[in-house]
């Protein structure tokens, strides 16, 4: 039996899944990044490998995500691809036909436009981070509610109230205003989850052709108040995959067996490397004003990659 | 002997567009030419802590390249850029450029300041070629006008080779010390091959576009990618004034007319490229107008569009991502119409 990994690896969460040749989801797992992307990869491989079913053997690995490049070494992936390609893949599985792919993650936001299964659009937030996943769990702690209820109790809203949410730090003053008011708190959240839509709509969404099917992944789409305020905001409906927070690293397990073709084997270093021990360290080059920021990647002592550089001359290992 | 003078230029803004002119006319008068070094951290550094706090990051960057000569040269080339064809003008900043330069903080050389200026009467390159001799002292007209003569020469065979899609830095070689060079791209260049051969607009003023630094290495990134890169200047002078016709009106900024004549050029003629990228620098006023403006007209035309807005942040990582993304998209795109051509 063959089956394929994909690896996404964000600012905030670090996700393994494990699928088989007929795209069937084996296993996967969810884990907090934590500013070690290597680290979390090797716990995620440990606790994947356990799952693999007898017999089976991984034929292919897809990685996305921000460290995309760095864990396309560690762990020998077969595919590095960017997480636009990835989440657009994986909600064309998940739901064919889908023309509209909103995505938000821990530190940025998408959306992509897909017809006939082709992407023909999309765009990322750019310089502020603004209805993100950090924001949202930043607020929930200040409100000292579970970040799992926050949506929830936005359900329970009867009169949302206006929070401000084209900046983060102001909709944070305002909602710390409102509370001081006296407004209910459910009010404040529900506010709080539509003006984080306006605002991603405004922005990320600004000019886009927005048209059902709508998917809604990445893990802010376990908050039900902003499917919500979506699904307001738009009229349409908004569909959360079940597994909404693993989907780009679905879609490179997608994209790994579609580039393994027959014969191809996979460099794939093996689940035992959880257990190997990789050092990433950095130095400064000298070599110009420049002074760029060199990485070293080895794996047991010898060394694997390095990278950072402006001129590329570091890329070249015997240099 | 009397030494030469030494003039420095700043290795940024309308130095892409003008650099042979100015050198072989500075050279012809007899003064020694240096450049400041390319676009570094330190130059940078320097250029955000010495201007104003909301220009844009190429505004920024000429100032750090100004303090990058200002202890190697007896004078600063910073001309006053006002119209360069007569009816549009530069932007603001550009207009104000020696005036910003004279504020900053720290001891300079001083400045050659002459108006360039194409509006009004005709010979405007030689009242401009006048101020900047009479600025180093030299007032023979005949030697002023020879040196100005030869050096327009240079300039022509220099805006050749833009076209033909020489970078700026191989042109200014070739022109400047018959130095060897080689086209990037040419725009004949587009036929699909054994494997999908991706060709895109770069669109963007060039000191945005043709500036690693400040652009996160943008253009060398499609390179390594295997895409080919179509600037504006490569379209040809006759089709921009042709493009020029067919919109109400145009900008009032010439090198916003330049990126806005360009990109409705390759929307009329799709077959050029797969899709069209805008290097914005962030906070730049005309580009509010000019990025909305492509974004609609490549929508009308189903041209595939990305702006990619820069400034002192700019992560190599966002760069790279929304580059792949984008090419991505047009390869699924190609592929697809390539299968329903040959069905």
């Amino acid at each position: 039996m063959k089956v394929f990994l994909g690896i996404d690896v964000g600012s905030v969460s670090t996700n393994l899944v494990m699928v088989d040749a007929e795209n069937n989801l084996i296993d996967y797992n969810y884990l907090l990044t934590r500013g070690q992307p290597i680290q979390a990869v090797q716990e995620g491989m440990k606790q994947i490998g356990d799952k693999l079913p007898p017999g089976a053997s991984v034929s292919g690995v897809g990685v996305t995500g921000s460290a995309r490049s760095l864990i396309g070494v560690a762990v020998g992936a077969d595919v590095v691809k960017n997480e636009i390609t990835a989440h657009a893949v994986a909600a064309d599985a998940e739901m064919p036909g889908v023309q509209t792919v909103l995505e938000l993650g821990g530190q940025d936001s998408k959306i992509i436009i897909l017809r006939h299964g082709v992407v023909t659009d999309f765009a990322m937030n750019t310089v502020c981070a603004a209805g993100t996943g950090s924001f949202l769990d930043h607020q929930a702690a200040r409100l000292n509610i579970p970040i799992e209820d926050f949506g929830r109790l936005a359900l329970n809203s009867k009169h949302p109230v206006q929070i401000a949410g084209r900046c983060s730090v102001f909709a944070e003053s305002d909602m710390v205003h409102k509370q001081q008011m006296g407004y209910k708190i459910e009010d404040i959240i529900a506010g709080l989850c539509e003006a984080l839509v306006r605002n991603y709509l405004n922005n990320v969404g600004k000019g886009k052709e927005i048209l059902a099917p709508v998917v809604f992944q990445g893990g802010v789409a376990a908050n039900v108040g902003i499917k919500a305020a979506f699904e307001s905001a738009l009229g349409l409906e908004v569909i959360v995959p079940e597994h909404h927070h693993v989907m780009g690293a679905i879609g490179s397990a997608l994209l790994a067996r579609s580039v393994m073709k027959e014969g191809r084997k996979s460099a794939f270093r093996g689940f035992a490397l959880s257990d190997l021990e990789y050092e990433a360290s950095s130095f400064e080059c000298n070599g110009c004003p420049n002074i760029c920021e060199i990485i070293n990647l080895s794996l047991e002592g010898e060394l694997l990659a390095r990278w950072g550089g402006r001129c590329g001359k570091w890329e070249n290992l015997n240099g | 002997m009397k030494r030469k003078p030494i003039v420095g230029i700043p290795r940024a803004l309308s130095f892409y567009t003008f650099y042979p002119l100015w050198r072989a006319f500075l050279e012809n008068l007899g003064a020694k030419v240096i450049l400041s070094s390319a676009t570094n951290r330190d130059i940078l550094e320097d250029g955000i802590s010495e201007t104003v706090n909301d220009a844009c990051i190429p505004i920024k960057v000429f100032h750090g390249h100004v303090i990058d000569l200002a202890e190697r040269a007896d004078y600063l080339f910073v001309p006053r850029m006002i119209s360069a064809d007569g009816v549009s003008t530069y932007c603001p900043k550009f207009l104000g450029l020696p005036d910003m330069i004279r504020f900053v903080g720290r001891p300079l050389p001083p400045i050659i300041d002459a108006r360039y200026n194409l509006q009004g009467f005709p010979g405007g390159q030689f009242r401009f070629f006048r101020t900047v001799a009479g600025q180093l002292g030299i007032k023979n007209p005949f030697k002023v006008y020879a040196a100005g003569l030869a050096a327009l020469a240079r300039h022509r065979r220099y805006m050749g080779l833009l076209q033909k899609g020489v970078d700026p830095l191989q042109a200014s070689g070739a022109v400047l010390e018959n130095k060897p060079y080689r086209a990037r791209t040419s725009m004949a260049s587009t036929n699909p091959g054994e494997e999908l051969k991706l060709t895109v607009a770069l669109l963007g003023y060039p000191y945005a576009v043709f500036d690693p630094y400040i652009n996160a290495g943008i253009y060398d990134r499609l390179n390594k990618m295997g895409i080919d890169v179509i600037t504006f200047e490569m379209i040809p002078e006759r089709e921009l004034k042709r493009m020029s016709r067919t919109i109400p009106q145009s900008f009032f900024w010439y090198y916003s007319n330049q990126v806005c004549w360009a990109g409705l050029y390759l929307l009329e003629n799709k077959e050029i490229v797969d899709g069209i990228i805008h290097v914005t620098a962030f906070g730049c006023g005309p580009d509010a107008m000019v990025d909305k403006l492509l974004e609609l007209e490549a929508k009308q035309a189903k041209v595939p569009f990305i702006s990619l807005s820069i400034d002192e942040h700019t992560g190599e990582g966002g760069v790279q991502t929304r580059l792949e993304a984008f090419t991505d998209m047009l390869r699924f795109r190609k592929t697809k119409q390539e299968a329903a051509v040959n069905r």
